[in-house]
């Protein structure tokens, strides 16, 4: 038995969000959690790992999310993307639109675990988790999404700069509940790049991921987006990379330059997966090869 | 919670605490013991089921989540007396050695062949991706897969063990 098993344990499930929103609302102002549960990837396997003793388990209200219409669907208008934040990343993989104008995420969202995990985990789920070896998020951090937020005092849009602010917290409030991303993609056919460095390439958490676009036209960058994960406390942006490519003649771009910008970005842990220094080497690499594409 | 949902076809009621693990459900209240549980954190793949189609891991499913919804098990594609197609070539060519992985590689596969009756090897060994096995070293996995899809598309059926 685990914690879940526990009749204590409250599922609900949710209807409408502005239901959604008044029942977060009420439990935030009384200082009680509330579990937005999505495909579960990460939060089964948690409730898996503890004991039925965890007395902070007990009362728990999780609402299941994973239907519930305002937070899925994938729309394209123009080059505005807006993928609903319960939308899987199976039914990413499989909407043609997506895969013909944002490649980067196609193959971003193959590399999520296998199609187990792909047919249940949500970018929604990932930027709830926020963990910073998510893929998803990563690839977010590329396009400088915007992140959808809904409350009962309104919606709110989170830029993907202003969103994370510490090792899994964030600038999104207790009552809010993440609706959909946006992405302004760049022009068809513009270069990006996708490489996930793991032990294997289906069911591997990264040792390091690079998520890249870009909109070139007369040997500059117009837009140069980068999102690293697994080598900060938080989903690396990579800013002084992007200072450095935006807007120069890529010709004259110094490779050296560039390792120096990545290792003024990022300062990756030792950890199970990896090391600090074999991260370093790795992210150095597959950013130089990024900005190689691009001409 | 009372969760009612469309099991091999059929529709089934249980009365469970609704973050019950739908592997548990399978196995201890529905006494469905061919989804078997190898890791539980959903990396092995070995309690593949589909729902609604699309292979999931039953054990990072909360059986609340399943109110609706079809769900296939190992026990929905054949039995002993008259196999699938899909289990009758991972006997004849030696697609199963201890069997633990094999219910879940033959609900995978099962996806597979729905979506593309005449797959490539490479979609084949992506679609089994998720599913371990410690066994056989894959290659009589992908060839049970690639003879089931012969058998499939030329309307050669299962048959006794």
């Amino acid at each position: 038995m685990t914690v879940a098993d526990l009749a204590g344990f409250e599922m609900k499930r949710a209807t409408s969000l502005a239901d959604l929103c008044s029942l977060l609302a009420e439990r935030s102002a009384r200082n009680e959690a509330t579990v937005l549960l999505a495909g579960g990837t990460d939060w089964m396997v948690e409730q898996e790992m503890r004991k039925p003793a965890d007395p902070s388990a007990s009362t728990a209200v999780v609402v299941d999310v994973s239907r519930l219409g305002e937070l899925r669907g994938i729309d394209l208008a123009g080059d505005r993307l807006r993928i609903g934040a319960a939308t899987t990343y199976l039914e990413m993989r499989r909407h043609a639109e997506l895969c013909a104008r944002a490649p980067m995420l196609e193959r971003m969202a193959r590399d999520v675990g296998a199609e187990q995990i792909q047919a249940r985990g949500t970018l929604g789920g990932n930027l709830a988790t926020a963990s910073p070896a998510a893929d998803g998020v990563a690839a977010l951090a590329a396009y400088d999404a915007t992140i959808v937020v809904r409350s009962v005092r309104g919606e709110r849009r989170i830029p993907f700069g202003e969103l994370q602010t510490g090792y899994k917290k964030g600038t999104r409030a207790g009552d809010e509940v993440i609706v959909a991303i946006e992405i302004d993609l760049p022009p068809a056919g513009s270069p990006w790049i996708w490489r996930k460095i793991g032990t294997r390439r289906a069911q591997a958490i990264s040792k390091v991921a690079l998520a890249g676009v870009a909109a070139v036209a007369g040997g500059r960058c117009s837009r140069f987006g980068l999102g690293m994960a697994s080598v900060a406390a938080v989903t690396a942006t990579l800013p002084s990379v992007r200072k450095l490519v935006l807007g120069a003649p890529l010709a004259g771009l110094d490779h050296a330059a560039i390792d120096a910008a990545v290792a003024a970005d990022i300062t990756p842990l030792d950890d199970v997966r990896s090391t600090g220094p074999y991260r370093l080497h790795v992210a150095k690499a597959a950013v130089r090869g990024f900005v190689r594409q691009l001409g | 919670m009372n969760v009612t949902f469309q099991l091999n076809g059929s529709e089934r009621s249980v009365d469970v605490a609704p973050l019950r693990r739908l592997l548990d459900v399978l196995r201890t209240d529905l006494a469905l013991t061919g989804t078997k549980e190898g890791c539980g954190e959903g990396e092995c793949g070995t309690c593949t089921v589909l729902l609604d189609g699309v292979p999931v891991n039953a054990c990072m499913v909360a059986i609340g989540q399943v109110e609706g919804r079809r769900v296939t098990t190992v026990e929905g594609l054949g039995d002993a007396r008259h196999l699938d197609p899909l289990q009758a070539a991972f006997v004849s060519d030696g697609g199963a050695q201890c069997g633990i992985c094999t219910p879940g590689m033959l609900l995978s596969a099962e996806a597979l062949l729905r979506r593309r009756p005449d797959p490539s090897d490479d979609e084949i060994r992506e679609a089994l991706a998720g599913n371990i096995c410690r066994c056989t070293g894959y290659q009589r996995i992908v060839e049970s897969v690639k003879v089931a899809a012969e058998r499939r598309r030329t309307g050669g059926a299962g048959g006794a063990p």
